[in-house]
C-alpha cells in the first residue's frame, strides 16, 4: 500500500479493486449524465424561447443526444492543412481527461458499508481538495489553448487568446471565493467541508462567496453570458471553429461534464452537499440522489443564465473580472477571516 | 508500482528539459517546458508531497506559462526560429557563444559543489518516515504551520518581495502608454461619427471617456 494512493489522506486505504470499480463507475455516471444535460438543456432552451425544442428523435426528443453522438462519432476526421497534426489531436484529449479528471473529487455521499469494506461515494477524497480541482482547470486551459494555436485559423487563434486571458483572470476570483469557506470549515478535504455544514449550510454565511463562485464558474467553463472563447457571433466558433466530428464531440463533452463538475463543487462547497435540512437523516443510499438533485439545480441555473442573458463585451468581461469581482473576493476573504479569528 | 511511475516522470522531466533548449520552435520549447514541470508535479507526488505538488501545477504550469504561451504565441513567428541570433556569425554571435558558455561552466561548477557536498551522502538514506494523518508532512496543515512558526520571517520578506514586484510592474506599465492623448483623440473621432447613438464605445469601455 505505499504507491496506491498517494493522494488518499483517509483515515483508510481502500482495496485496490475498490479504487478500480470507482475509477469505472465516475467515468461511466459522468459519460451518462452528459447527454441528460444535453438534453435538458436543448429542451429547456426551446421552451425559455416560446417553442418547443428537440421533439422528433424517440418519446419527447429524449433519443436526440444519442443520435446527435452517433452522427458526430461515425464522421470522418480530418484537419486543415495549416494545422499541426499532433497537437490538433492532443488539444481535445487534454480537455476530455482533465474533465473527468475533475470529476472524481465530488463526494456524493458519506462513506458506506458495501460488502463489508468501507467505500467512500467519491473518486478520491484528498488533503488538497479545491487545489485539485483548480490544477486539472489549470491543465484544461492547455486543451483550449493547443486546440486553437494548432487549428492555424485566425478565429480559432482570437477564441483561444481569449480563452486563456479570460481563464487566468477568473480562476484568481474563484480561489478566493472558496477560501472563506476553507476558513469555516477548517479543513480542505471535501467531505470534510459538507461535515462542517452540519449546522448551517455554508451558502448563508458565504453567499459573497458563493455568489463570486457561481460567476467565476460560468466563465471558467466558458459558459453564456461569459462565451466569448466560443462567441458565434464574432469567432464563427472559437477555438473548435476547425474541429469536426469526434473531436468536435469531445470538447462539447469536456465543456458540459465542467458544468457538472462546477454544479458538484457548489453542492458540495455551499449547499451542503449530501445533507438535508432541518436535521433529516436518511439511509446511505439516499445520499447520491440528494446531491444529483442539488447539482440539477445548479445546472438548471447555468441553461436558465443562458437563455436569458446576452454576451458581454469583451472589455467588460476584463473588467467586470479584474475590478469587481477579485476585490469583492478579496474582501469576503478579508471579513471571513476577522469574524473566524474573533469567535474561535 | 511506485517505480514504474518514477521512471516515466523522470523521463518527462528530463526530456521536457531537453527540448525547451534544443527545441528551435520557441512555441514548442514553452510546451516543452509544460510537459517537464507537470512531470516534476508527479515526482512531487511521489514524494507525498501533494501540495507542493498541486501548487506547482497551478502556479507554474497554470499561471506563469500561460502568460509565456500567450506571448509566444502572439510574438513568436514560426518563420524566425529563436537559433538564428547565436548561430549567426560576427561580433555579435561569437560573444553569445562566449557567454553561454561561461555561464553553463559556473552552473556546472555549482551543482558539482551543490552533489559532492550534501548530495552524495542523501542518497544512502531512507528519508524521512511518513505516517497518512491529517497532519502528516507534506499536507497543507503541516506546511501551514511551518511557515507560520518557524518560517514566518522568511515566508513575509518573500511575499513582500512579490508585493513590490506587483507594484513595480504596474508602474512601469503605466510609463510606457502607446498613443498621446492628441492622436488617440484623433483616431476615435472618427468611430464615433460610424456608430449609432444608443451604441456604446470601445473608449468607455476602457474608462477612456
Amino acid at each position: 500500500m505505499t504507491a496506491a494512493a498517494p493522494l488518499a489522506i483517509v483515515g483508510y486505504y481502500e482495496p485496490w479493486w475498490i479504487q478500480i470499480i470507482k475509477a469505472i463507475v465516475i467515468f461511466a455516471v459522468g459519460l451518462q449524465l452528459v447527454p441528460v444535460v444535453l438534453i435538458a438543456e436543448r429542451k429547456l432552451l426551446g421552451r425559455f424561447q416560446g417553442r418547443y425544442g428537440p421533439n422528433r428523435v424517440g418519446p419527447y426528443g429524449a433519443l436526440q443526444p444519442l443520435a446527435d453522438i452517433l452522427k458526430l462519432l461515425t464522421k470522418e476526421q480530418f484537419r486543415p492543412t495549416t494545422s499541426v497534426g499532433f497537437l490538433f489531436a492532443l488539444a481535445p484529449t487534454i480537455s476530455i481527461l482533465t474533465a473527468v479528471a475533475a470529476f472524481a473529487i465530488i463526494p456524493f455521499g458519506d462513506t458506506q458499508d458495501i460488502f463489508g469494506t468501507k467505500v467512500g461515494l467519491y473518486g478520491l477524497d484528498v488533503s488538497i481538495g479545491p487545489l485539485y480541482l483548480f490544477a486539472f482547470g489549470a491543465v484544461a486551459f492547455y486543451g483550449i489553448m493547443l486546440g486553437g494555436w494548432s487549428s492555424g485559423s485566425k478565429y480559432s487563434f482570437l477564441g483561444a487568446m481569449r480563452g486563456a486571458a479570460q481563464l487566468i483572470s477568473y480562476e484568481v476570483s474563484q480561489g478566493l471565493a472558496l477560501v472563506g469557506v476553507i476558513f469555516t470549515a477548517q479543513t480542505l478535504s471535501l467531505t470534510g467541508i459538507v461535515t462542517a455544514q452540519k449546522g448551517m449550510w455554508y451558502f448563508i454565511p458565504q453567499f459573497f462567496g458563493f455568489l463570486v463562485f457561481l460567476v467565476a464558474g460560468f466563465a471558467e467553463t466558458n459558459r453564456a453570458p461569459f462565451d466569448l472563447t466560443e462567441a458565434d457571433a464574432e469567432l464563427v466558433g472559437g477555438y473548435n471553429t476547425e474541429f469536426g466530428g469526434g473531436r468536435f464531440a469531445s470538447y462539447y463533452f469536456a465543456e458540459y461534464l465542467n458544468v457538472l463538475v462546477v454544479s458538484g463543487i457548489v453542492t458540495t462547497v455551499f449547499l451542503g452537499g449530501w445533507l438535508l435540512p432541518f436535521g433529516i437523516h436518511p439511509p446511505g443510499w439516499v445520499d447520491p440522489i440528494v446531491v444529483l438533485l442539488k447539482m440539477s439545480l445548479i445546472t438548471f441555473l447555468f441553461i436558465w443564465v443562458r437563455a436569458t442573458l446576452p454576451r458581454l463585451r469583451y472589455d467588460q468581461l476584463m473588467s467586470f473580472g479584474w475590478k469587481v469581482l477579485l476585490p469583492l473576493a478579496t474582501l469576503n476573504t478579508l471579513v471571513t477571516a476577522i469574524v473566524v479569528v474573533a469567535t474561535h | 508500482m511506485s517505480q514504474v511511475i518514477f521512471f516515466i516522470a523522470a523521463i518527462g522531466v528530463i526530456s521536457g528539459a531537453v527540448g525547451v533548449v534544443m527545441l528551435r520552435n520557441p512555441f514548442y520549447a514553452v510546451l516543452a517546458l509544460v510537459a517537464h514541470l507537470l512531470s516534476l508535479a508527479v515526482l512531487f507526488l511521489l514524494l507525498r508531497a501533494e501540495f507542493v505538488a498541486a501548487i506547482q501545477v497551478v502556479i507554474y504550469a497554470g499561471a506563469v506559462m500561460v502568460l509565456y504561451v500567450f506571448v509566444v504565441a502572439y510574438v513568436g513567428d514560426q518563420t524566425q526560429p529563436l537559433g538564428e541570433r547565436i548561430g549567426a556569425p560576427g561580433a555579435v554571435g561569437s560573444r553569445l557563444r562566449l557567454g553561454g558558455l561561461l555561464l553553463a561552466g559556473a552552473l556546472v561548477v555549482e551543482l558539482l559543489i551543490a552533489l559532492l557536498g550534501t548530495g552524495l551522502q542523501a542518497i544512502d538514506g531512507k528519508g524521512a518516515g511518513y505516517t497518512p494523518g491529517p497532519q502528516a508532512f507534506g499536507t497543507p496543515a503541516y506546511i501551514g504551520k511551518l511557515l507560520l512558526t518557524r518560517f514566518l520571517l522568511a515566508f513575509e520578506v518573500a511575499s513582500f518581495l512579490l508585493l513590490i514586484a506587483a507594484v513595480g510592474g504596474v508602474v512601469l506599465a503605466r510609463r510606457r502608454h502607446g498613443l498621446d492623448e492628441q492622436e488617440e483623440e484623433d483616431l476615435l473621432v472618427p468611430m464615433d461619427l460610424l456608430r449609432p447613438g444608443s451604441a456604446g464605445t470601445m473608449a468607455e469601455g476602457v474608462g477612456r471617456r
